[in-house]
């Protein structure tokens, strides 16, 4: 039996029946990431010991016979920008090298509550300011699938993870498709739940209005349990969202009630042929099943790139202002401090600190967002984006009045080689053309693998409704089926 | 396109040191962004309400509860010992005032 490649529903399963003990588990992955991972780079560093320990208090669980969680006993990644308390977390950047996390993010204490397993923190870009990983302090991951290509990002690591068999599903956190873009390149299932189902606290923040943690996951049904353990209203996240999550996950749906939306303007220039090829075989095979076809317009998409591109370094500049080398993290304040005019001490501090801790596309998004929000410019730029804003959200909320969900490529391309796009901030920018209007608008979406291109994985992007995420997975799940 | 000093005074205002070398390709990188974000201005937003945030919540308040804390006395010593440098309970920094 081949214990690297189970899903969360196979392993446990396994370990409810005793078949096997969650330390062989755990077991079994550190031994294929210590065979592997050197070339691929996943991981940002490991906690084999504490996870072990953790292991071995699930199996004295199952030996006396209790019953477990659906999550007990099995590895989980976690990408390194959620904080473990009493763990490293780094964000992929040196600002952070050495910092160690003072308490659990929500999700990691809800993920403690069911007795997951983390096995390690996995590789990112830098404050997940990237598509491609290549933007890690400590150096890119490999996509497990073709090692002369990008894994995608930022959650590249935990996507990697994922497919080379490192764990049974992964954390990420998505601001623009940074979840589902990866998850594509890779091909493994990747969901950001609607805006406010899962707690933000100890994620750290890129952009707060758009980011959101989820899972990337092996099969929708194990993205679907991890959803379910980590969601709901948190006192320490206000905008956080309670909601009595009507699950009837295993109530009969049938394809030929599913209304599918295709947006003319997702399928036009700049989107690779063979990808609109694989796209539309799924369309059609669906339509043969019965599911009702129907092309929609979301007009306002073409301006969602430019859009997010103002909100989201604007953002960032005001969340990445607490880096300044006075509370935590690297710091170029000397001590005892040295003599002389104090105001240009203290400013040379905050200079040296950021200008040596962020890594160059941090440092491009924190100027443009300086500048977005700039006397003169926050008018011009900053509130005509947020007006374009709500008009890509009506243009969600129109849809979803005729359709249950939309149907997209997750990407315009497969996974690109390195270096292919890192000396052009823009064409890199490009990369997530088909996955921010879905953070924008604050609605859920899910990549799953839906195809294989020259071999490399094609990712398809459902959008659902907002908070209709139990629908949105299930109407995946049945996607899922029918293409295998 | 912006010129060498727009960037030294972004740089200046966002608390960020560059090196002399990295001023061009900032210039050059920021100014093809700004290009690419000029786009919006064909988007008619005349009577659109901004939207401010990722959910329609508005103002979400608590009651002030001074003796509530969120972390315990053993977190709030881990946060605290983070710091480069500190006196008791409070972050030091370069005296600002002569």
């Amino acid at each position: 039996m081949n214990l690297n490649k189970l899903t969360i529903k196979e392993a446990h399963k396994l370990l409810e029946g005793r078949e096997i003990t969650s330390v062989e588990l755990v077991k079994a992955h550190f031994d294929e990431i210590k065979k592997r991972d050197k070339d691929i780079h996943a991981f940002l560093f490991l906690n084999e010991e504490e996870a072990l320990e953790a292991a071995k208090k699930v199996d004295e669980r199952i030996s006396k016979g209790e019953p477990i969680e659906m999550l007990a006993g099995i590895p989980a990644a976690i990408k390194d920008i959620i904080l473990i308390g009493g763990t490293k977390v780094t964000a992929a950047s040196k600002i952070l090298e050495n910092y160690i996390a003072p308490y659990d993010a929500t999700v990691i204490k809800k993920l403690k509550e069911e007795e997951a397993i983390f096995i390690g923190k996995t590789n990112m870009d830098e404050f997940a300011m990237g598509s491609s990983t290549e933007n890690s302090a400590f150096g890119p991951t490999r996509n497990p699938v073709d090692l002369e290509r990008v894994p995608g990002g930022s959650s590249g690591g935990s996507a990697a993870a994922v497919k080379a068999g490192f764990c049974v599903y992964a954390l990420g956190s998505d601001t623009g498709g940074s979840i589902r873009q990866p998850a594509g390149f890779c091909g493994v299932v990747g969901f950001k739940p609607t805006y406010g189902a899962v707690s933000r606290h100890g994620l750290i923040a890129m952009a707060s209005s758009l980011d959101q943690i989820g899972p990337i996951a092996r099969n929708v049904d194990d993205a679907a349990a991890v959803f379910e353990a980590i969601r709901g209203k948190d006192e320490l996240d206000s905008t956080s969202v309670n909601m009595d999550w009507q699950d009837h996950w295993n109530s009969p749906l049938d394809i030929e009630e599913i209304k599918i939306g295709v947006p003319r303007e997702y399928f036009i220039h700049g989107l690779n042929p063979e990808i609109e090829k694989n796209i539309k075989s799924v369309i059609s095979k669906l339509e043969k099943e019965g599911a009702k076809i129907e092309e929609i317009s979301l007009p306002y998409s073409e301006w969602a790139l430019a859009t997010y591109y103002i909100i989201m370094p604007a953002e960032v500049s005001a969340n990445l202002a607490r880096f300044d080398g006075i509370k935590y993290g690297y710091s170029r304040m000397e001590t005892p401090f040295p003599l002389g005019n104090g105001v240009s001490k203290l400013i040379d501090v905050y200079l040296k600190t950021r200008g040596e801790g962020f890594g160059a596309e941090v440092r491009r998004r924190i100027m443009l967002g300086t500048y977005i929000l700039s006397a003169g410019y926050y008018d011009a730029y900053y509130t005509r984006a947020q007006k374009v804003r709500q008009l890509i959200k009506q243009d969600f909320d129109r849809a979803f009045k005729e359709v249950d969900v939309i149907i997209t490529p997750t990407s315009p391309t497969t996974a690109f080689k390195f270096g292919e796009k890192t000396q052009d901030p823009l064409s890199m920018y490009l990369a997530d053309i088909y996955t921010v209007s879905v953070n924008l608008a604050g609605v859920p979406g899910i990549s799953i693998p839906v195809a294989n291109e020259q071999g490399l994985p094609v990712g398809l992007q459902l959008i659902g409704k907002n908070f209709d995420d139990v629908r949105l997975l299930r109407i995946a799940k049945i996607i899922e089926t029918i293409i295998k | 396109m912006l010129t060498k000093k727009e960037v030294e005074k972004i740089a200046e205002l966002a608390r960020l040191g560059l090196a002399e070398k990295e001023k061009e390709k900032f210039a050059e990188d920021l100014s093809s962004v700004i290009g690419y974000i000029q786009k919006l201005s064909e988007v008619n937003v005349e009577k659109v309400e901004p939207m401010t945030g990722g959910t329609d919540l508005e103002s979400i308040t608590r009651q002030d509860d001074e003796t509530k804390s969120i972390f315990d006395s053993q977190t709030r010593k881990q946060i605290l010992n983070a710091a480069p440098d500190r006196e008791d309970d409070y972050f030091k920094v370069p005296s600002i005032l002569e």
